[in-house]
């Protein structure tokens, strides 16, 4: 199982339930291959940075899901043959949580050992004092 | 050693160049996330191409991870490609 990011943008000026239609049929499609649903985020209307098949606008949707290659492979062929969606674009995720994860713990590592190092230090100054 | 300031003749104008460093290492942003409009857009100036490393000064890691992300940002109309 891996982790991955599907964004994808309909077209504006479609309703709301189609949308959630689309949502659901995705949903469907990950959901009965065996994969899991971490997020749906309906981010909303934006502007789109350039011209999409004349569209200036569009309405984004991410999709956080954990599932396997094939899921992904049938998510992408369904969104490609869906008429209201204009782009989609898929990310594989858990490589860079893996990665953040081990900058995590070695942050934490460090920042434990230096806060027992900045004890240790007076401690020593005092018994140099001492001599 | 003797530093660069006792060498240079009197008179001459010194220039200090403020050393460059890198915006993510900086203030420890981990992961450049694709989605980031605001972060991503201050390395694409006007013309929307990516800003070289020896202007922003960011380390060579962080480069690539950023262009990663505004390939991906501009793929998915995030981020423009040219601007028109």
């Amino acid at each position: 199982m891996r982790n991955y990011e599907i964004m994808f943008i309909v077209n504006p000026t479609v309703a709301e339930e189609e949308i959630d239609k689309i949502n659901t049929q995705i949903e469907g499609v990950v959901t009965s291959g065996g994969g899991a649903i971490e997020k749906i985020e309906k981010m909303g209307k934006r502007r789109l940075a350039y011209e999409i098949d004349k569209h200036r606008e569009g309405y984004y949707v991410l999709f956080v899901i954990a599932a396997n290659g094939d899921i992904v492979k049938e998510c992408e062929r369904r969104l490609r043959v869906m008429d209201p969606v204009i782009k989609y674009i898929t990310v594989r995720t858990d490589e860079e949580a893996r990665r953040l994860e081990k900058i995590r713990n070695y942050r934490q590592k460090r920042a434990a050992r230096r806060n027992t190092g900045a004890k240790a230090a007076p401690a020593q100054s005092i018994e140099e004092a001492m001599q | 050693m003797k530093s660069g300031k006792e060498k240079r003749p009197a008179g001459q104008k010194q220039y200090y160049r403020r050393k460059k460093v890198c915006k993510f290492c900086v203030e420890r942003i981990d992961v450049i996330n694709y989605k980031d409009v605001k972060l991503l857009s201050q390395f694409v100036p006007e013309r929307a191409k990516i800003m070289p490393r020896r202007i922003s000064g960011v380390c060579s890691r962080h480069q690539r991870q950023l262009n990663d992300a505004i390939k991906k940002a501009r793929n998915i109309a995030l981020l423009s490609f040219a601007t028109e």
